[in-house]
C-alpha cells in the first residue's frame, strides 16, 4: 500500500519540546513532464515544446528557481512570457515561511493553467530527499535539496527529449556548487536579459545585493542599522522603543515614530533630518532611540517637498536645509521628546504608484521615481524606456535601501496608464488604497458553479418554497447586485407577515476555497464613481446572487410575525427560495406608494412595510438612535465619455428609511441569533460611544449661536439635534448633523469572544450585526454561516469556531472597509476635479464648518464639496491673522470669520502639480481688501450648467 | 510476577543447590542473566534504553526540561527519578498498586545517581541560580523477574550514555537580561559523561552463600539482600541492606567484595556495547520491541 | 491562513501521504513471557504495548463477579516520556480513565465473554510514544494480545481516526493533524460484519459530512485489520516453525 520508508525528522520548538514527526519517502511522484515516459502522470502541467527564446539557452527548457528568486523576482515569473517553471516544494515551503504575499502570488501563478508551472514534491520523492548533514545550516539544506532535485530532473528527462533544466539562482555559492555538479545554472537576471521577446522585462527584476556594490557612490550617508537580535534586547531594557514610523506628509526631512502604549498612553516620538530618519519608510515599524532632552527640537512648521529639482549631487545642499530646519525653533516649551532610527523591525513596503522624474543625462538609465504619496520617498530605478515612461503613472517596488544611497532603490513593475486619465487615476487610487482589485484568478474562477445553473431538485427540498410570495426590492437606480428583497402580507389571524429575503450567497461560496480567501481577503465591495470593484466575481454578484425580478434565487430569509404596531411576535429565520415580482428603485416605489389609482400586490406590500417601517423608525428614535448627516454627491456620468456632467447631493426618500428600517430589523434579530447561538464566536459589530472630549467642537460651535447641546447619551444628543435650528438658517441643522458625524467613532466589527462592549451608539442597540448585504460584504457571509448553523441548515468549520481566527479577520474587514471608504473618497474628489475642469471658475455659496490657523473650511452644500480657503499666499505677503482657539474664530485684516457664517468662494481647478491636482477655492464675500479675490468673469458655461438642474 | 509462592521443598531445592553453586537455571552464584541492552528506542525522547535480564523488562527515558537549580547548588543542574510500575508488568500494579514499590525504587535511585561523583551535575548548568538542565529519568517496568535494580541501573546508565542535550546559548545584551537561544542545528547537543556512573549489584543472601542476579523464586528463598553500588574503577558508592531478615557483618563483608568485583566487571561489556551500538549512528536497524 | 499546511494542493499531507493513506503498521506478538498474551503495535510514531492476563479469577471485591460471563478489566496509561511535554502521572487522570472504559467497552463488545463466566480478563495497554490516534493504536494492540492469549473473539477488532480537512477526509491522523484543529472521529470495527465497536467524536461536525467521514474512517479501519491478520499469520507459522509441527 505504501511504498515507503520511514525519515525521522526533528525539529525543536519553543523551550525543549522534542518533536518528532514521519517522513514518509514516495516513488509515485511524478516529474511532471510531457515528454517522460516514465512517470505516469495522467495530465502532465509542463509542455513537451517549451519555448522561451533566450540567446543564452537555445534550447528547449524548463527554469527551476531557488526560494530567493522566487521570493524577490516574482514581479518577473508572473510575467506570461516566463512558463514551464518547476517550483519545487522545498522552495514553496520557504515562501510560504518567509512571505505571505509571494506565496499567494505564486500560488496563483501555479494555478494558472496557461503558466504551465508545476510543483514538484521533491521533499517526500524518495530520490530527491536528502537529510541534514551536521554542521550544515537549514538554508545550506535547502539549497542542496534543491540542487538535489534539480540533479534528479536533469538525469529523469530523457536525453531524446532534448529538453534541459535550467537552475536560476542569485547565490554565489548555490551557483558554484550547482556548477561542479554539472548543472545548467544562471543568475536570474543573466537569464532574464537574455531572453529576447521582451526585453522590458529587465526593467522588473528586483536589485540583488550583488549589484547595488557596483553604482552606489562610497560615500556612506546613512548610520548602520542594528541587528534584529540587538534590537529586540535593546527593546527589552527600555533602551529603545518601538513604533511605526509616520513620514511628514509636508516636510520629508520630518517624521514621527508613533509608539503604542497601553490605553491613551500613546505617544509619538520626533525624527527630524536624514540621519535621524535614517531610511525609515513610512509605516515601517522601527526601533527608535530617545536622544537627550537638550538635544529635543520642535516640530518645524516649514514645508519641504522634496522635488526633482535637484539631482543627487547636490547633497550639500540639502544639509543647509536641514540646518535651516534646525535654526528655527525658538519656543522652549514646544520641544517635543526627539530620538533617532537605529534599526528597522518590519519594512511595510508594498508597490508604490507614481511618477517618473527623468534624469537629466539623456542616456542614463537611472532615473528617480516620484511616488504619488508625499510621505513615500523617492526611489531610483533602472530602466531603459525612460522615454516612454515619462507622462504615466508607473508602479515601482522598493528593493532595498544601502547605507551609502540617498534613496531606496527599486525596480519598474507595471506601466499604468497617462497620468491624469480616468482609468488610470482610478488604478491609483485603488493601489494606493490597497483596494484588491485585480481580475479574479483562474482558481478562484474555478469555484464557481457551472452554467447554466438552476436550482435542483436538492436544493429544492432542503429549502422553504417561498415563490409564491410577492416579493419585491428596492434599490438606487442602476444597482444589479441586488442583495435585498422584502414581502409583506397579512396572516389569518390579522397579524402582518414581514419577510426580508437576503442573496444566498454563502451557498455559492464554500469555506476555506481559493474564492472564500479571495473574498475573505477583499473584505467588501468597493464602489468607485463609474466603477464597482467587486468582493466576488461579477457572475455571482449580478446574477446568481443578485435578487433580479421573475427569476428563481436562493435566498437567506428572516420572517417576523408582527402586529399592527410593528411589535415582534415571533422572529424565524430559514434558508428559501424566492422569485421576486419587482426590481425597484427607491423613486420607483414611492411613486406606487404615492399614487392612489395604484392598488396591485406590490403596491400594497410597498405601502404594509412603509407605515411599519415608520413605526420602526419612530421607536428607534425614541430609543436615542442618532440620525447624522455627511454630505453625499452623486454623479450625472455622461454615458459615452464617462465623464461627470453634474453633481448633486444624493436625495433621500421616504422608500430609502423603508428598506433602511427592515434592514437594521433584520440585522438585529439575526445578531441576538447567532450571540445567543454562539456567544464565543459571533461576528457582531460595535460602534462605542466617544469620549465627551469629542464633543468640545460642538460645544463650541453652537455655544456661537447661543445653543445648548446635550451630549450626555445617545438620547439626549438626538433630542438636542432636532431642537436645534436658527430661523432663516436652515441648514444649520444639517450643518449641525455634519459636524456630529465627525465627533463619533468608527463602526467596528469584533468577535464576541473577545470583546464585553456590544453597543450600538449611533443606532442605541445594545447587539447589532451585518447580515443583508453578503453580496459586497464579506462580514455579512461570515453572519450566514453562523446563522446557517444556528438554524442547522450547514456545518461549522473550524475557523468559524475559532475565536482567534475571527478577530483577526474582523481585523482585515475593519481595515478592508476603512481603505474602501478612503478610496470612495478619493475617486469622488477625482471626479469632483474632473467637473471642475469642465466648469472652469464657479462661483457658489458656502459655510463655514471649521477655522484654522491661517484657513476656513467652507462647505458648498450644492456640491456636498468641503474645501479650504487659504488666507496665505507664497507671491504675497501673508495678511494679518489672530486666530482665538477659544471660539474658535479667525480675524484677518479685521473681519472675524465665525463658524456657521455664510461666504461666497470661487471654485476651480489647481493643476499645476500633474500628480496632485486638487480643488482651489478663494474668497469671494466678504470682501476683504488684498484678501478677497475679485468676482470673475461670468463664463456662459458655468451659466449654462446652473440652468441645466 | 512480583511475588512468588515457593514451597519449602522447592526452597530446599534451591538452597542445596546454591550451596554446590548450581543455581535452578544452571548458572553459578556469581553469574548474571541472559542480559540485553538497546538504546535510542524511544524517538521523542532525549535519550531512552530498554534493557531485559532474563524476564525483567525495563524501558527508560530520559527528558532534557530547562528548570532552575536548587537553592543550595546554584550552579549545579540535577536529576528526577520517577518509578512506574505499570500494569503490564503485573495486575497487582493496577491502578495504585504499584506507587509504593515505585517510591521505594525512586527513592533509592536518587541516592545512588543524583550526586556530583556520579555526574558531572555542573555541567547540566546553563546559567548560574536561574536555568539548568533537568533530566528527567523515567523508569518503566514492563515485566518484573527479580533484580530491578540491577537491571534498571543498567538501563539509566545506557539511557543516560545516549542522552543528547539540546545545545543551549545564553544571549545576554548590556542590562543583565538573559534569553536561552537553541542552536538551530539538530546534530548540535550534548552528551552527558557516564564514566563514572555506577551499575547496582544485588546480592541475596541464600543460606550461608550469596548469588547475583536472583530470580523471583531465589529472592522468595533468601533471608535479606545487599545493595551495593558500584563504579568502574570498582568503588563503592552505595550499600543499602534490604529485605526482611537480618544479616551478620561478616556476610555483608564477604557480599560487598563480591559485589565489587562484579559490579567492576559489570561495566566493561556494557560499555562496549553502548560504544558499538553508537558507532553504528544512523544506519543501526533498530530492533525495540519488534525483534 | 498562519500555522501549518494539512493538505497541499498536489494532495499530499505533511509526512508526504495521500489523504486515505494509513501510516506504516508494525506489530509483533508474545513480546512477553510472563504474561498470558501481550502484543507490541507501532502506528507510525504512536508505539503501544497491550497485556493479557486471564481469564483468572476476579480479583478483589466478589461484589464484581459476573456469573454469566467474564469481567473485563483495562487500564490505559502513558509512559511518562511518550509525550512531546512531559507527562506527571502514567494514568488515573481524567483523560486515561474515561480511554479505558471506552477500551473496556470495546473489548466487551468483541470478546466471547460468556465463555468464562464468573472469571476476570485483563487487559493493560501502555503508550510508549503517542503522535495521534492513541486510542485506535491501544485497541489495534490490545486486539493481538487478546489473540496472543488465546482468548476467543468475534473478530479482530481494529480501530482508526479520520478527519476533515478542506472537505477531504484523511485517514489515520498523526499528532499534528489531530492539533491542527477540526474533526477527528475514533471507530473500532469489527470488519466482516461492518459492525462498529466505538465510535466517538468531540468536535462537532454537520451531519451531511458524517457519512464521509465514517467512510473513510472504517476503509482505514480494514486496511488496518489485513494487516492484523497478517501479524497473526506469520505469528503463527513462527510459532509452528518453533515447536517443530
Amino acid at each position: 500500500m505504501l511504498k515507503s520508508k520511514t525519515f525521522v525528522k526533528k525539529t525543536r520548538s519553543g523551550g525543549i519540546l522534542k518533536v518528532v514527526r514521519e517522513h514518509y519517502l514516495r516513488d509515485d511522484i511524478w516529474c511532471g513532464s510531457e515528454v517522460c515516459v516514465e512517470c505516469k502522470d495522467e495530465s502532465p502541467v509542463l509542455e513537451k515544446d517549451p519555448c522561451m527564446e533566450s540567446s543564452m539557452c537555445t534550447f528547449p527548457h524548463y527554469l527551476i528557481p531557488d526560494t530567493n528568486v522566487v521570493l524577490h523576482q516574482i514581479d518577473v515569473l508572473e510575467d506570461p512570457l516566463i512558463r514551464n517553471v518547476i517550483i519545487l516544494q522545498t522552495v514553496l515551503q520557504e515562501v510560504r515561511h518567509r512571505s505571505a504575499p509571494a506565496y499567494k502570488r505564486i500560488k496563483d501563478a501555479i494555478h494558472n493553467k496557461e503558466k504551465h508551472f508545476y510543483t514538484f514534491t521533491n521533499e517526500h520523492h524518495r530520490e530527491t530527499f536528502i537529510e541534514r548533514e551536521p554542521g550544515e545550516s537549514a538554508n545550506d539544506r535547502n539549497d542542496r535539496a534543491i540542487r538535489a532535485a534539480a540533479h534528479w530532473y536533469s538525469k529523469h528527462i530523457p536525453d531524446s527529449a532534448e529538453i534541459k533544466v535550467v537552475m536560476l539562482t542569485n547565490d554565489r555559492l548555490n551557483k558554484e556548487k550547482a556548477e561542479q555538479t554539472g548543472l545548467l545554472v544562471y543568475r536570474c537576471d543573466e537569464y532574464i536579459k537574455s531572453l529576447i521577446a521582451n526585453p522590458e522585462l529587465v526593467d522588473r527584476l528586483a536589485l540583488t545585493s550583488d549589484e547595488k556594490n557596483e553604482i552606489t557612490s562610497s560615500k556612506i550617508l546613512f548610520p548602520e542599522h542594528l541587528p534584529l537580535s540587538q534590537i529586540q534586547s535593546g527593546i527589552k531594557s527600555g533602551k529603545y522603543i518601538q513604533g511605526t514610523f509616520r513620514a511628514n506628509r509636508d516636510n520629508f526631512l520630518e517624521g514621527t515614530v508613533f509608539v503604542h502604549g497601553e490605553g491613551d498612553e500613546s505617544t509619538e516620538i520626533l525624527l527630524q533630518g536624514l540621519q535621524k530618519l535614517n531610511r525609515a519608510v513610512h509605516q515601517d515599524v522601527v526601533a527608535v532611540e530617545l536622544l537627550p532632552q537638550e538635544d529635543w527640537v520642535a516640530p518645524s512648521a516649514v514645508v519641504l517637498q522634496d522635488d526633482g529639482s535637484k539631482g543627487e549631487d547636490e547633497e550639500e545642499e540639502e544639509e543647509e536645509e536641514e540646518k535651516k530646519l534646525q535654526t528655527k525653533q525658538v519656543h522652549r516649551d514646544s520641544l517635543k521628546p526627539t530620538g533617532r532610527v537605529v534599526g528597522i523591525i518590519k519594512r511595510n513596503w508594498r508597490p508604490y504608484c507614481g511618477m517618473l522624474t527623468l534624469s537629466h543625462i539623456k542616456e542614463s538609465t537611472r532615473h528617480l521615481f516620484t511616488p504619488a504619496d508625499r510621505r513615500i520617498p523617492r526611489i531610483r530605478i533602472e530602466t531603459r524606456q525612460a522615454a516612454t515612461l515619462e507622462g504615466q503613472r508607473i508602479m515601482v517596488a522598493i528593493d532595498g535601501w544601502p547605507k551609502n544611497s540617498r534613496y531606496p532603490r527599486g525596480h519598474f513593475m507595471k506601466n499604468l496608464g497617462s497620468a491624469g486619465d480616468k482609468e488610470t487615476e482610478t488604478e491609483v487610487l485603488l493601489l494606493e488604497h490597497d483596494v484588491p482589485h485585480l481580475p479574479f484568478s483562474q482558481n478562484v474562477l474555478s469555484f464557481l458553479p457551472s452554467m447554466p445553473w438552476a436550482i435542483t431538485e436538492d436544493d429544492m427540498n432542503r429549502r422553504e418554497d417561498l415563490r409564491h410570495l410577492c416579493v419585491c426590492s428596492v434599490d438606487p437606480p442602476g444597482c444589479t447586485d441586488i442583495d435585498d428583497a422584502l414581502h409583506c402580507r397579512e396572516l389569518e389571524n390579522g397579524n402582518l407577515e414581514v419577510g426580508v429575503h437576503i442573496a444566498d450567497v454563502s451557498h455559492f461560496i464554500r469555506p476555506g476555497n481559493a474564492m472564500d480567501q479571495e473574498a475573505a481577503s477583499r473584505g467588501t465591495t468597493v464602489y468607485l464613481c463609474g466603477k464597482r470593484i467587486d468582493m466576488v466575481p461579477e457572475l455571482l454578484s449580478s446574477n446568481l446572487c443578485s435578487l433580479r425580478s421573475n427569476v428563481e434565487r436562493l435566498a437567506f430569509s428572516c420572517i417576523w410575525e408582527m402586529n399592527d404596531n410593528a411589535e415582534i411576535l415571533n422572529t424565524r429565520f430559514t434558508k428559501s427560495v424566492i422569485n421576486s415580482k419587482a426590481s425597484l428603485t427607491y423613486a420607483e416605489a414611492q411613486m406606487k406608494i404615492d399614487d392612489r389609482n395604484m392598488n396591485d400586490d406590490i403596491t400594497k406590500n410597498l405601502r404594509g412595510l412603509n407605515k411599519l417601517a415608520k413605526i420602526l423608525k419612530a421607536g428607534r428614535i425614541e430609543k436615542g438612535a442618532l440620525t447624522l448627516s455627511s454630505p453625499e454627491v452623486r454623479f450625472h456620468i455622461d454615458s459615452e465619455t464617462h465623464d461627470p456632467i453634474d453633481l448633486q447631493t444624493k436625495e433621500l426618500q421616504e422608500t430609502n428609511s423603508m428598506v433602511e428600517e427592515f434592514m437594521l430589523l433584520a440585522n438585529i434579530s439575526v445578531a441576538q441569533k447567532i450571540y445567543d447561538e454562539f456567544s464565543e464566536c459571533a461576528l457582531l459589530r460595535k460602534h462605542p460611544s466617544p469620549p465627551p472630549s469629542n464633543y468640545d467642537i460642538l460645544h463650541k460651535a453652537i455655544k456661537t449661536k447661543n445653543l445648548v447641546i446635550h451630549t450626555d447619551s445617545a438620547k439626549e444628543l438626538a433630542d438636542s439635534l432636532n431642537q436645534a435650528d436658527i430661523e432663516g438658517f436652515p441648514y444649520f441643522n444639517t450643518l449641525l448633523r455634519i459636524l456630529a458625524t465627525r465627533c463619533m467613532m468608527q463602526a467596528v466589527y469584533f468577535c464576541s469572544g473577545l470583546d464585553s462592549d456590544f453597543r450600538h451608539y449611533g443606532l442605541a442597540t445594545p447587539i447589532y450585526t451585518h447580515f443583508t448585504s453578503p453580496i459586497r460584504r464579506y462580514s455579512d457571509i461570515i453572519v450566514h454561516r453562523l446563522l446557517a448553523v444556528a438554524i442547522g441548515a450547514d456545518s461549522t468549520y473550524p475557523a468559524l469556531m475559532d475565536k482567534h481566527k475571527q478577530a483577526a479577520l474582523c481585523n482585515n474587514l475593519n481595515y478592508r472597509h476603512k481603505m474602501a471608504q478612503y478610496a470612495q473618497r478619493a475617486s469622488v474628489a477625482f471626479h469632483t476635479q474632473l467637473f471642475f475642469k469642465s466648469r472652469g471658475i464657479l462661483n457658489e455659496e458656502g459655510f463655514i464648518l471649521f477655522v484654522r490657523k491661517n484657513a476656513i473650511i467652507v462647505l458648498i452644500p450644492k456640491f456636498g464639496l468641503e474645501g479650504t480657503v487659504f488666507f496665505e499666499n507664497k507671491d504675497k505677503p501673508s495678511p494679518k491673522m489672530t486666530f482665538n482657539e477659544e471660539v474658535p474664530t479667525l480675524t484677518v485684516e479685521g473681519h472675524t470669520f465665525n463658524l456657521f457664517d455664510r461666504v461666497r468662494v470661487t471654485i476651480s481647478l489647481d493643476a499645476s502639480n500633474i500628480q496632485h491636482q486638487k480643488i482651489r477655492m478663494s474668497l469671494l464675500e466678504p470682501v476683504i481688501p488684498g484678501v478677497s479675490v475679485p468676482l470673475p468673469e461670468a463664463e456662459p458655461e458655468a451659466k449654462k450648467a446652473k440652468l441645466d438642474r | 510476577m512480583a511475588t512468588v509462592q515457593v514451597s519449602e521443598a522447592e526452597k530446599l531445592y534451591v538452597l542445596h543447590g546454591v550451596r554446590d553453586d548450581l543455581r535452578v537455571d544452571g548458572r553459578g552464584c556469581e553469574d548474571y542473566r541472559h542480559v540485553e541492552v538497546e538504546t535510542d528506542v524511544v524517538s521523542n525522547t532525549d535519550g531512552s534504553a530498554k534493557v531485559s535480564l532474563g524476564h525483567t523488562n525495563v524501558l527508560v527515558g530520559v527528558k532534557a526540561e530547562i528548570g532552575k537549580p536548587k537553592p543550595m547548588v546554584p550552579d549545579e543542574g540535577y536529576l528526577e527519578f520517577f518509578v512506574d510500575c505499570s500494569a503490564n508488568a503485573t495486575p497487582e500494579f493496577e491502578g495504585r498498586g504499584g506507587e509504593g514499590l515505585g517510591i521505594e525504587l525512586s527513592n533509592t535511585l536518587v541516592k545512588v545517581f543524583s550526586n556530583k561523583h556520579c555526574l558531572d551535575l555542573k555541567s547540566l548548568c546553563i546559567s548560574p541560580g536561574e536555568n539548568c538542565w533537568v533530566l528527567y529519568v523515567d523508569v518503566l517496568l514492563l515485566q518484573c523477574d527479580g533484580n530491578l535494580f540491577d537491571a534498571i541501573s543498567m538501563a539509566i546508565k545506557a539511557a543516560l550514555f545516549n542522552t543528547k542535550i539540546p545545545k543551549v546559548h545564553i544571549c545576554e545584551d548590556e542590562d543583565g537580561g538573559k534569553e536561552i537561544e537553541l542552536s538551530d542545528d539538530p546534530y548540535d547537543c550534548v552528551r552527558v559523561n557516564v564514566e563514572n556512573i555506577p551499575c547496582i549489584v544485588t546480592l541475596c543472601k541464600i543460606g550461608h552463600r550469596h548469588v547475583v542476579d536472583a530470580t523471583l523464586q531465589e529472592k522468595a528463598c533468601s533471608v535479606a539482600s545487599l545493595l551495593i553500588s558500584v563504579t568502574h574503577t570498582g568503588m563503592v558508592t552505595c550499600v543499602r541492606k534490604v529485605g526482611g531478615g537480618s544479616l551478620d557483618p561478616e556476610s555483608i563483608f564477604e557480599m560487598t567484595e563480591t559485589g565489587k568485583r562484579v559490579g567492576k566487571a559489570l561495566h566493561a561489556p556494557l560499555m562496549e556495547l553502548l560504544q558499538k551500538e553508537e558507532s553504528l549512528g544512523s544506519k543501526r536497524q533498530k530492533v525495540g520491541f519488534l525483534g | 491562513m498562519a500555522g501549518i499546511e494539512l493538505l497541499s494542493d498536489q494532495g499530499y499531507r505533511l509526512d508526504g501521504r495521500k489523504a486515505t493513506e494509513l501510516r506504516k503498521v508494525q506489530a509483533r506478538m508474545g513480546v512477553f513471557g510472563q504474561a498470558d498474551g501481550s502484543a507490541y503495535l507501532e502506528q507510525g510514531n504512536t508505539k503501544v504495548l497491550a497485556v493479557v492476563y486471564g481469564p483468572h479469577e476476579v480479583r478483589g471485591a466478589r461484589s464484581k463477579i459476573l456469573y454469566d460471563r467474564a469481567v473485563i478489566n483495562c487500564q490505559y496509561s502513558m509512559a511518562t516520556f511518550s509525550t512531546a511535554e512531559r507527562k506527571r502521572r502514567p494514568h488515573g487522570d481524567r483523560k486515561s480513565s474515561e480511554m479505558s472504559l471506552h477500551l473496556k467497552q470495546t473489548f466487551e463488545a468483541a470478546v466471547l465473554t460468556q465463555l468464562y463466566p464468573r472469571s476476570q480478563i485483563d487487559i493493560y495497554v501502555k503508550i510508549l510514544q503517542a503522535d495521534g490516534g492513541n486510542y485506535s493504536a491501544c485497541v489495534n494492540a490490545a486486539t493481538l494480545a487478546v489473540i496472543d492469549a488465546g482468548i476467543p473473539m468475534r473478530d479482530y477488532v481494529c480501530a482508526c481516526t479520520a478527519g476533515f480537512v478542506d472537505d477531504t477526509p484523511l485517514a489515520d491522523l498523526c499528532h499534528a493533524e489531530e492539533s491542527g484543529g477540526g474533526t477527528s472521529l475514533a471507530v473500532a470495527l469489527l470488519p466482516r460484519g461492518g459492525q462498529i465497536a466505538l465510535l466517538q467524536m468531540d468536535a462537532r461536525l454537520h451531519q451531511d459530512h458524517l457519512d464521509t467521514l465514517m467512510e473513510a474512517a472504517m476503509t482505514a479501519c480494514k486496511g488496518v485489520s489485513k494487516v492484523l491478520d497478517e501479524v497473526v499469520r506469520q505469528h503463527l507459522q513462527e510459532m509452528s516453525i518453533l515447536t517443530g509441527e
